[in-house]
């Protein structure tokens, strides 16, 4: 138990020392804070990239059409320390994603946080918001 | 599991963030991103502690060694201070100004080129590790593998360099302070996130120290009379250590993530 605190405070250090805003992207020039979305969908791809992660999803509407929506992310180093893994997410797996509408109004988001069905767990997007 | 939910109740972190950062601690360990180092000193429950004194070198001048990441503030976007503005000449207030409005849609690192002095140093999540050896300091930027070495074996400045992305560093000590100046820049890069520019004639005084274990800190002067009829100085940056870590590789692969630059 003693071990098992342990890891969750240190954890839990690498996840608040993840929270602040990335410098590095312009958020603002693309996104918009206030337009957000959340979509439930499966996975189709992922693109583990520098300077951001990309993932994909196909969304299924009331009638039955399907649209795939692209996810921004942080870095993989960044989601690395908020505990992401490179098998957290695959393709197949359906998740639901909250995040920030592209102004451009094209069906592309920046990831708050996602929540994969099939565990209900919850990881943090890396979001460059705020900035 | 008593005990995990005494932690969140005292943390204010809701059971759900901490049952996932539980889930993920494993896989995390392999990494590297969590490894006891031998050199942290530790409270006597075993975590790192942050407050204790700064390291020295066997020379008794201070040992800036560590892996740092900036503080969240507003310097990040501006360092004179928030709100403050610095008087520039006008072909510089007006690129300043198209960066600002712009919302920064032109930083050079969207496109994979290098941070400015000291911007790469102000990205928060993305660190950075100081390696203090005798005769130099290294900087090693995790962002892009980039790296800045600063030379304390007496050495001056060269005249007349080739000019670079980062320059060339020399450092002393005046008492516990580092200070380093730079000069040989390329033009190019921002100073910070908000966009502040600068020219070739750019020389920048660096003065850092280390009040703890823990913690990290800077001022940067800016002479730069091409742009700036004064020079002038940033505000204190704050940097956190980030214990018993190491950097993770960190190469750009724009090219494939440029398609997704839509925006305006």
């Amino acid at each position: 138990m003693r071990t098992r605190l342990a890891i969750i405070i240190v954890g839990l250090g690498l996840l608040l020392s993840a929270g602040p805003a990335l410098a590095h992207h312009a958020f603002a020039a693309e996104y918009d804070a206030k337009k957000p979305v959340k979509l439930t969908g499966t996975v189709t791809k992922l693109e583990w990239l520098n300077p951001h992660t990309w993932f994909y999803i196909d969304v299924k509407d009331d009638s039955g059409k399907v649209t795939n929506w692209g996810f921004e992310m942080g870095s993989p180093n960044i989601l690395l320390r908020a505990g992401w893994t490179r098998n957290s997410m695959k393709p197949g797996d359906v998740v639901t994603v909250e995040g920030s509408r592209a102004k451009d109004g094209s069906n592309n988001a920046n990831v708050k946080e996602v929540t994969l069905a099939s565990t209900g767990q919850q990881l943090f997007g890396g979001s460059s918001q705020g900035q | 599991m008593t005990f995990v939910t005494g932690a969140a109740k005292r943390l204010q972190v809701p059971v759900a963030t901490m049952a996932m950062v539980l889930v993920m601690a494993g896989p995390a360990a392999a990494q590297w991103l969590n490894l006891p180092l031998p050199g942290t000193p530790r409270t006597p429950d075993g975590k790192p502690n942050l407050t204790a004194p700064a390291p020295r070198t066997p020379d008794g001048k201070p040992d800036l060694s560590g892996i740092w990441h900036a503080e969240a503030g507003r310097y990040l976007d501006n360092l004179a201070g928030e709100g403050v503005e610095v008087p520039m000449h006008p072909w510089a207030a007006a690129l300043y100004k198209q960066r600002l409005e712009s919302l920064g849609r032109d930083k050079p690192q969207l496109h994979c080129m290098p941070h400015g002095v000291p911007d790469a140093m102000l990205v928060s999540n993305i660190p950075f590790k100081i390696v203090q050896t005798p005769g130099e300091l290294v900087v090693l930027y995790e962002e892009f593998n980039m790296y800045r070495q600063i030379f304390t074996d007496g050495r001056s400045l060269p005249k007349d360099p080739n000019p670079t992305w980062y320059g060339y560093s020399i450092g002393k000590w005046e008492g516990n302070t580092f200070v380093v100046e730079t000069a040989g820049f390329k033009e190019g890069t921002w100073l910070d996130n908000g966009g502040h520019p600068h020219t070739d004639a750019l020389h920048l005084t660096e003065r850092f120290r280390r009040p703890n274990f823990g913690s990290l800190e800077m001022e940067v002067a800016i002479d730069d009379s091409k742009a700036y009829p004064k020079a002038w100085k940033s505000v204190t940056i704050h940097f956190k250590l980030l214990p018993d870590t190491e950097l993770l590789e960190h190469l750009c692969e724009n090219e494939k993530d440029a398609v997704h630059l839509n925006g305006k």
